[in-house]
């Protein structure tokens, strides 16, 4: 045809690979992984609300079922696209797949499954250990520990399912799927960080146990988003990301009116009770973006070391001074949503008298977990840094 | 009037709550089947005696203090299709110690309610049945197989380019972080084994906590027996404060001293608080003998304990009975089932019976168990008196000793916590829950006395029936054999 170059086949296939690179729309698996995810995110704010507020009057509340829509969604979409991806020789998929077990598929559809089957194991477990052990009113137990590793399994998933996508991109579609990995690496952290939400009570923040327990949960997830993503913000989107959705809750829950069907009731609960004003991870996540920048030529160990111990110090500096307004008068209002508490709370206990809780009984005891907290935010640093160079070469 | 009850809360191998009162207008029958695990789901009957109840509500609360005066929303309870005067709900009971259940009727002479006292604790933790067990080992090997799997494949294909093979290197680091995550899958697994171990320990010692305290017995001075309790959890003494109980039909603690093997005497005497925490009492004559020891009292938050033990004795020359204090002797209990008795002498030559109708007994039903009592010639009794405040007292006794219930007219709740459920009810609570097992302040007692329980399983049991007639306390005593 006049006017037209005709171009070798090798080359053609490049650039059209490219252009798919370049405009591709995201594909409905990773949308069906993140739903679920998102089921599991509101199933979870909801239904620890819902136990607070109007007690597990039955297995079958919404908030249950929107829990384990997240395991079915993620389970059908993932079975079917490892089926469809051995089965059918045609798939796009079939040489950016991984091998397990005679099946072929991308490895986040693999771990997704993981996670939903995990769900479903938990399910019965929890049940007998209900019938067992009586109905738990606490959220770390061995079945919710399973399943919150099916959940956490379906994230994890989803986020790799996101990057082997966006390792392949560029350009436009590049930056589409790198808004999905900050969402993917929120709800991994809101993840680990919320199943801990029995040890970051407001009342602990001035013990040196809530800060461990918080440089083992977050640190890692700040640093492996910095790592893989190109955006210098990265560690600072997301943290932001992470408290617009926690606030979310915080702010939304209490439109609903509620009160407990479940007794003995202490508090006069007339509302769905949210979840407590976020940790302000937001400050030491800026600082950590600074100096990450300041620190790219280091060796690894030692930008492990300052970041780690940057993360941690920055974060004493916010929140112990926060911890104490969260406790005084000042924050009585709908912003910050301290008057709310599960009804099963007497009025006699630390949280509703806004008392600290000194879980370290003696200075040597706090400096001890305060030096095994900087040692933690330094491993978990490191550790990120290195899970988030490995994230960077996946590819399928 | 008789016909309120208060249940005695004694709770060695019965928990279950039988009590029979006055809802304002509607005297009521109402069993509460206890969950074997708390929090846990507490089965809730309702049976109407005298009038047209419409509906039926129930709810939980604390028996007093926090918890007290904040109920949640109602449960309404289900009119049965062939009675529509029986109504039956669940409640959720979500914390153990002294609770109550609040039961609110409506119907057509207005509305009524009354409190009912329970005890809660967990009876008992569960093993996993084996085909859920072996569901779970399956679950678990396939996620665990699973998960070092994926890290395998992760590690030999993950980072390939679009249709690259993986080389021997690829396979070389799989096979490493296979072995890596088999460790890591190891370490977590012995982890979650040993939280496991922990929680069942932990919860074990809740079900420990709420277990009949130990008696401890000594005898001083030849008849001086003193008794403290000791729990079955560590923790038990410094979390319930002996020296604080409250009193139960006027005394503190109500002590039955049974001689073993046959049950074939029986003392129900009062011992007073001593110091540290201790009861004792200079016993009446006694002959030597091995005696079990049930000893009922209730802790300042309502919740009734029954501290068990046994005791062996050297003859006392004790004390003449005196007070409230009452004894028994006759026949040993019988040895083999079919022997029950419907009849029982008195020493006075009046006799007392059992009105238990044709047909067995049966374990797990709720019964109305009425005893007439006659006088010598065999006419109704004129002259029965109020014991300790009540109509009568009964103890219904397992033959193998692990069932003892202390049960008034009113039921199987102790009149001290009866009177803390009372105090949060609406408006007048002594008017809204009259007459519970309170004996008539004038007029003539009548010759009847009728006490709601249940047994709690089958076997054999004897029933220790205490009235007081002219000044003296007289008791009858039935073998029963339930199935």
């Amino acid at each position: 045809m006049a006017g037209t170059i005709s171009l070798q086949p090798p080359i053609q296939a490049r650039s059209i690979e490219r252009a798919y690179a370049e405009t591709a729309s995201i594909p409905w698996y990773i949308w069906c992984c993140m739903a679920s995810v998102l089921s599991a995110v509101v199933g979870s704010a909801w239904d620890i609300s819902w136990h607070e507020t109007v007690g597990r009057d039955t297995f079958w509340t919404p908030a249950h079922m929107m829990i384990y829509l997240s395991g079915v969604l993620a389970g059908i979409a993932c079975g079917y696209l490892i089926l469809s991806t051995t089965f059918q020789k045609d798939s796009r998929l079939r040489d950016v797949s991984v091998s397990m077990w005679g099946f072929r598929g991308p490895l986040g559809a693999f771990i997704c499954a993981w996670g939903a089957v995990a769900m479903i194991a938990a399910g019965p477990f929890d049940n007998w250990w209900h019938n067992s052990y009586g109905l738990d009113v606490k959220i770390l137990s061995p079945p919710h520990v399973l399943l919150a590793l099916g959940m956490t399994g379906i994230r994890f998933g989803a986020l790799v399912l996101v990057l082997a996508e966006m390792n392949r991109a560029e350009g436009a579609y590049y930056r589409k799927l790198e808004r999905m990995l900050f969402l993917a690496v929120v709800f991994l952290m809101g993840m680990t960080v919320g199943i801990m939400q029995e040890m970051t009570n407001r009342i602990l923040m001035h013990g040196a146990r809530f800060y461990l327990v918080m440089m083992i949960v977050a640190p890692i997830w700040i640093a492996t988003v910095a790592w893989v993503s190109k955006n210098r913000w990265a560690a600072t989107i997301m943290t932001a990301m992470w408290m617009a959705i926690h606030l979310a809750f915080v702010w939304i829950l209490p439109l609903f009116p509620a009160v407990p069907k479940l007794g003995p009731v202490y508090q006069n609960v007339t509302h769905l009770v949210p979840p407590d004003f976020p940790m302000l991870l937001i400050v030491p996540a800026i600082v950590f973006d600074l100096l990450r920048q300041q620190t790219a030529m280091w060796s690894r160990w030692k930008q492990a070391a300052t970041l780690g111990a940057a993360f941690l110090v920055s974060f004493v500096a916010v929140q112990w001074p926060f911890a104490d307004f969260l406790l005084s008068p000042a924050s009585r209002n709908r912003i910050f949503q301290t008057t709310n508490y599960p009804y099963f709370i007497p009025s006699t206990s630390p949280w509703v008298r806004n008392v600290f809780i000194h879980t370290d009984h003696t200075p040597g005891a706090f400096w001890l977990r305060m030096a095994i907290a900087l040692v933690a935010a330094i491993l978990m640093v490191r550790l990120g840094m290195a899970w988030g160079e490995w994230m960077r070469r996946i590819r399928r | 009037m008789l016909g309120a009850a208060i249940p005695v809360l004694a709770h060695v191998g019965s928990p279950d709550v039988f009590y029979e009162g006055d809802a304002g207008p509607y005297h009521l029958f109402v069993t509460v089947r206890m969950p074997q695990v708390i929090p846990g789901v507490a089965e809730i009957q309702v049976r109407c005696e005298n009038g047209d109840v419409n509906s039926v509500q129930i709810v939980p609360l604390r028996l007093n203090g926090p918890g007290s005066n904040l109920p949640p929303t109602p449960d309404a309870a289900k009119v049965s299709k062939d009675d529509p005067q029986f109504f039956t709900g669940s409640l959720w009971l979500m914390e153990s110690g002294a609770l109550q259940v609040r039961v609110m009727v409506d119907g057509a002479k207005g509305k009524g309610e009354l409190s009912v006292p329970v005890a809660s604790f967990a009876q008992r933790t569960f093993p996993m049945e084996k085909p859920l067990a072996g569901l779970m080992v399956a679950m678990l090997l396939i996620l665990g197989i699973g998960v070092i799997s994926i890290a395998g494949a992760g590690a030999r294909e993950a980072s390939l380019e679009r249709g690259e093979a993986p080389g021997p290197s690829n396979a070389r680091r799989a096979r490493i972080v296979m072995v890596v995550t088999v460790i890591v899958v190891v370490g977590l697994l012995y982890l979650g084994k040993s939280w496991w171990a922990l929680e069942d320990s932990d919860y074990q010692g809740r079900v420990n906590f709420y277990k009949p305290p130990t008696a401890e017995t000594t005898l001083e001075n030849g008849n001086h027996l003193v008794i403290r309790a000791r729990g079955q959890n560590p923790k038990w003494s410094d979390r319930i404060n002996m020296g604080e109980v409250v009193p139960d039909h006027n005394h503190l603690m109500h002590l039955f001293l049974i001689e073993l093997p046959g049950m074939n005497r029986m003392w129900h005497l009062h011992p007073t608080l001593a110091e540290g925490g201790a009861f004792a009492d200079d016993l009446p004559n006694m002959p030597a003998g091995h005696y079990q020891v049930f000893a009922d009292v209730v802790d300042s938050r309502g919740f009734p304990w029954t501290l068990v033990g046994t005791v062996d004795l050297p003859e006392i020359n004790g004390k003449p009975l005196a007070g409230d204090d009452s004894t028994w002797s006759g026949e040993a209990i019988a040895s083999a089932p079919g022997k029950d008795n419907t009849v029982s002498q008195l020493p006075d030559g009046g006799r007392m019976i059992w009105e238990r109708g044709p047909g067995p007994l049966k374990a797990a039903t709720a019964m109305d168990f009425k005893f007439s009592v006659q006088d010598k010639d065999g006419k109704p009794a004129q002259d029965l008196e109020p014991y300790m405040g009540m109509a009568g007292h009964a103890e219904f006794v397992g033959s193998d000793l692990s069932v003892f219930a202390h049960v008034h007219p009113a039921g199987s709740v102790p009149m001290a916590s009866l009177e803390m459920a009372q105090a949060g009810l609406m408006g007048d609570g002594s008017s809204m829950q009259s007459g519970m097992a309170m004996a008539p302040a004038s007029g003539p007692m009548p010759a009847e006395v009728s006490f709601p329980y249940g047994f709690p399983k089958a076997g054999e049991y004897r029933i220790f029936v205490q009235v007081k007639r002219a000044g003296k306390v007289e008791t009858g005593v039935f073998d029963a054999s339930v199935q």
